[in-house]
């Protein structure tokens, strides 16, 4: 008990003690390559500080929950667009409408973060970094296998196809990859597929799971085809997002889908290796579909300095901080009118990054983590279920009563 | 079977046996030796050169290694020395007095035994919050203590039991109140018992994973099981299997050594612990 | 002795004012807790037994229940014939056999996350000395499909476990072992019995009551799993290694329902309750007899 009474009385001493501002801003380790950047520029420039909490992916959630449930929520925090629902719902978040609404420029910002971010006509989050999802493709193993490098496969057909003869060189290559036991990477890379054919696994406000549409189905059968034929890296079904990035530098894989990140990452870590890029298509030619995905911000309630909190994210919105920060380390900038910027002009691939952004697709979910992203989620039992046992229709009618009871579980 | 060949073969069986068990400590402490460009590789059996790469890396993950192991300090040796007093005055107070409600209070403290803490983790996240405890060094400290306190009381027990009263007796003729007798004459005598309780305590607060994980919200306090699992888990695409190889060697070394140099009271907590029931 | 028989419990407080906090108050809560919708963040609302219906339409509770007990079932066993094998060659007094002891019984201290990260980087595809070795002997192409099925990822994990346990277990058969009267096997060798009878007619029956305790820890342990599936095994492969305390976890802090971690936690702990009183009538009877 008397330790208890030190320990309250030494909180109370550090808290009186600080009157410079100081705000803790909490992110994702995904995020780390931008964010600790336009930290510590934030720092050098303005006399008030962020520190910067940056957690585990996989753990995030569970942290800001617990943060926010005992009562000490970071100041400020940028999550995942697709867990706004979620934190708006349950009256965690500040609403931010009025502030974000006088921004010259809010009419350029994001569709997707915005209409995720927005609860009962009220706005609680703003976007933050921006990520679609697109196709890469080794251009070096196209040349090898007689394909031509600039013509990347327009439709599921074409890329089983080139993917066969990329795997027929032998020698340990194939043709297609893609992190078979993670959940979040498949979302961000297959839901496009199932979208461009047509299809959609939720309703419009996320109230209905619509899994036994045929597109479903047929997308899974897809990428089944391609593994039962072993067109796929035989480690794509255990990896659990590991090996995302360092399957593909290895140079021994044909094609693979991922974001803007996957691209910084591999520009690092394999940097001669010749990636060419184009967006992830449907079952016909010409249908293409992409995943919009990145970071929303927003002040948690209890945030010790609102104030301070938006100007962080004000301050973010400028020129310097989304082309100077974001696109030069390889993120998109969320204000369309700084789309095409100098770091496009020296790498056209981002440009198609960034238009793939701009046509992509969100679902909405006030229990999007237990559909979608959760390990033990319906989502990834589809996936692996269909796509690695081979029983697509199982699998599909298996997701469809887990995301009818996740869904009325979750209201 | 000639009496040589018998022996060659146990011989052989009790090394390969060894092998088996030293084999990963061994294994992961010479590869966290290598240079950390040669950590991703597949595994060389003699590294090319001796490095500590990887340790400077782990230097710097996340808030800084030196805070992590001075957590994990914190609260094993806090929560390990917590537990030796508070059993030793419980243990000393239900061997020596006669009080009313002695015997409720008896099974209410090992009632303890048989409710796993995993069981309770959910509401204790609660309570903390309540006393205001969430997300502090002391709050964890303080669960540990809880929940280790029984098997200790247990162990003190025994010890006081078997030194005789004619001891305390004496000493109070000689006018020391109660306190000076347990201070002065029996801790003493159950020295060996307590030190039992430290060190088996000590090395359960410093492996603890799961309420650590949970408790622990800001990355700045968490403790070495939490930090090596939050690297394993890393960053999306890159493991860093050389700091991780580091990390999992300075989180095993001090716990290792310990029981190695003091293996007899080791065993004997850990067997008095299971034999208990 | 001590005449004023209030002032133990001045010395028996401190330990009964932590207990009650942080014991007997979250037990209570657990309760309280299981009959309410009860997310980590946002309103709380009564809903009765609603929580415990749950569980039967929770294909992953049932799942992680019937796992849990499988997991027990065939770790315990997995346990015990490794740890006699130990106890039998540690037994005696040959030469360097304290040492051998000291070095089995040493992962025991090593924490089970650290061995489970310990164990994830041996059985990586491409840094572990796992596929290493299956690739030098030609027994695997490229890594050790550890997670493919169930069966592979809970071999993963067991042969963790057991590396971590046997030695433990060992020392606790050995307290057995050794209180067994070497006149005994003497007596027995002497009416012909060969060593495997010896074994099994003289040392298995006296060690029961150590075999018992034994069994006891090793299945109580096994039914509170939780860091070598989230660490090793992750939960996966669909979901095919969750664990009953792992689902506890998820549900709690993953996808906030608190008020039905609640209640599966007391599920839990009728489980681990009905264990130990079984394993209590099982001492009592053999005692009898």
């Amino acid at each position: 008990m008397k330790r208890m009474i030190i320990a309250a009385a030494l909180l109370a001493a550090t808290s009186l003690n600080a009157h410079a501002a100081e705000i803790a801003l909490w992110a994702r380790s995904r995020t780390e390559g931008y964010v600790t950047p336009l930290v510590k520029a934030f720092n050098e420039t303005h006399s008030d500080k962020v520190t910067l909490n940056l957690i585990p992916n996989e753990q995030f959630v569970a942290k800001l929950g617990t943060a926010i449930a005992g009562g000490t929520p970071p100041d400020l925090m940028s999550i995942d667009l697709i867990y706004v629902p979620a934190f708006a719902r349950a009256e965690q978040l500040t609403d931010i409408t009025a502030q974000a609404k006088a921004l010259p420029y809010f009419d350029k910002l994001m569709a997707s973060h915005l209409r995720l971010a927005t609860f009962e006509a009220k706005l609680y989050g703003v976007p933050f970094s921006a990520e679609g999802s697109f196709l890469m493709y080794n251009k070096a193993l196209f040349r090898r296998a007689g394909l031509d490098p600039d013509k990347p496969p327009q439709s599921w057909g074409e890329l089983t196809a080139a993917a066969e003869k990329i795997t027929a060189l032998g020698d340990g290559n194939y043709g297609f990859y893609f992190p078979g036991n993670c959940a979040g990477c498949n979302v961000f890379t297959f839901l496009p597929a199932i979208w461009a054919d047509g299809g959609d696994i939720l309703s419009e406000d996320g109230q209905k799971a619509t899994l036994n549409q045929p597109a479903v189905a047929a997308a899974l059968a897809w990428y089944h085809d391609m593994w039962a034929r072993k067109l796929v890296l035989p480690s794509a079904r255990t990896d659990g997002g590991e090996n995302w990035t360092s399957s593909p530098a290895t140079g021994k894989v044909g094609m693979w889908p991922g974001g803007a990140f996957t691209l910084a990452a591999l520009k690092r870590t394999a940097p001669t290796l010749d990636i060419g890029v184009t967006f992830i298509p449907g079952a016909k030619p010409g249908q293409v579909a992409s995943f919009a995905g990145g970071d929303s911000i927003a002040i948690p309630k209890g945030s010790k300095n609102v104030k301070l909190a938006w100007e962080f994210i004000q301050w973010s919105f400028s020129p310097e901080v989304q082309v100077e920060i974001l696109a030069k380390n390889g993120a998109v900038p969320v204000r369309t009118d700084l789309a095409d910027n100098t770091y496009t002009a020296q790498d056209p691939r981002l440009l198609i990054a960034a238009k793939a952004m701009a046509m992509g697709r969100t679902p909405y979910s006030f229990v999007y983590n237990d559909l979608f992203n959760s390990p033990q989620g319906p989502f990834l039992r589809m996936l692996q279920k269909g796509v690695f046992d081979g029983d697509v229709s199982g699998a599909v009618r298996d997701a469809q009563t887990a995301f009818t009871q996740i869904i009325d579980t979750g209201n | 079977m000639s009496r040589n060949t018998a022996a060659w073969l146990y011989y052989a069986a009790c090394l390969a046996v060894t092998g088996v068990f030293v084999f990963p400590v061994l294994w992961v402490l010479i590869c966290s030796l290598r240079p950390a460009a040669e950590s991703a590789l597949p595994p060389a059996w003699i590294p090319s050169t001796l490095s500590l790469e990887n340790y400077e890396t782990l230097r710097r993950v996340g808030a800084g290694l030196w805070r992590y192991v001075g957590n994990s300090v914190a609260v094993s040796v806090g929560s390990a020395l917590a537990v030796a007093a508070v059993a030793a005055l419980a243990a000393f107070g239900f061997s020596r007095f006669r009080f009313a409600g002695r015997g409720v209070a008896f099974v209410l403290l090992l009632a303890a035994i048989m409710v796993p803490f995993q069981t309770v983790l959910t509401p204790l996240f609660i309570v903390l919050r309540a006393v205001g405890l969430h997300n502090t060094l002391l709050g964890l400290g303080i669960v540990y203590t809880t929940f280790h306190l029984p098997l200790a009381i247990f162990l003190m027990l025994t010890a006081m039991g078997a030194v005789p009263r004619t001891l305390d007796e004496a000493a109070m003729l000689d006018g020391a109140g109660a306190l000076t007798v347990l201070l002065r004459v029996i801790l003493p005598l159950v020295a060996p018992s307590l030190a039992t309780v430290v060190l088996i305590n000590f090395i359960a607060g410093w492996n603890e994973f799961l309420a650590a994980l949970i408790l622990m919200t800001d990355q700045s306090n968490y403790t070495l099981p939490v930090m090596l699992v939050t690297v394993t888990f890393g960053y999306m695409g890159t493991v860093d299997w050389g700091a991780l190889q580091a990390a999992t060697v300075l989180t095993m070394l001090p716990v290792l050594a310990l029981t190695l140099c003091f293996q007899r009271y080791y065993v004997q907590g850990l067997v008095a612990g299971a034999t208990k029931g | 002795m001590y005449r004023q028989g209030w002032l133990g419990w001045l010395f028996v407080a401190p330990a009964l004012l932590l207990t009650c906090v942080f014991f007997l108050w979250p037990l209570a809560l657990v309760g309280w807790m299981s009959l309410h919708n009860w997310p980590l963040i946002g309103r709380i609302r009564w809903i009765g037994i609603a929580n415990y219906r749950a569980m039967l339409n929770d294909p992953i509770f049932l799942q992680s229940v019937r796992f849990t007990l499988t997991y027990a079932a065939a770790i315990t066993p997995t346990i015990f014939v490794v740890a006699m094998a130990l106890a039998l060659l540690a037994n005696g007094d040959r030469r360097f056999v304290g040492l051998f002891r000291t070095l089995w019984f040493m992962p025991t201290a090593i924490g089970l996350s650290t061995a489970s990260v310990l164990w994830v980087w041996m059985l990586n595809g491409q840094v572990g000395i796992f596929a290493a070795i299956g690739r030098a002997l030609g027994l695997v192409e490229t890594d050790i499909p550890y997670l493919d099925s169930g069966t592979n990822a809970m071999i993963a994990a067991c042969s963790m476990v057991v590396w971590k346990t046997a030695g433990f277990n060992m020392v606790l058969l050995l307290v057995g072992l050794q209180s067994i009267p070497s006149e005994l096997h003497e007596a027995a060798r002497i009416d012909g019995a060969g060593a495997w009878q010896n074994f099994r007619h003289v040392t298995l029956p006296l060690m029961r009551r150590t075999l018992k305790l034994a069994l006891f820890l090793s299945i109580t342990g096994s039914l509170l799993a939780f860091d070598q599936f989230y660490i090793i095994t992750r939960g996966g492969p669909q979901n095919g290694t969750i664990s009953m305390v792992y689902w506890i976890y998820n549900n709690a802090f993953s996808s906030f329902r608190t008020g039905y971690a609640a209640a599966l936690s007391l599920v839990l702990l009728a489980v681990v309750l009905l264990a130990s009183l079984a394993q209590f009538m099982l001492f009592r009877d053999r005692e009898d007899a």
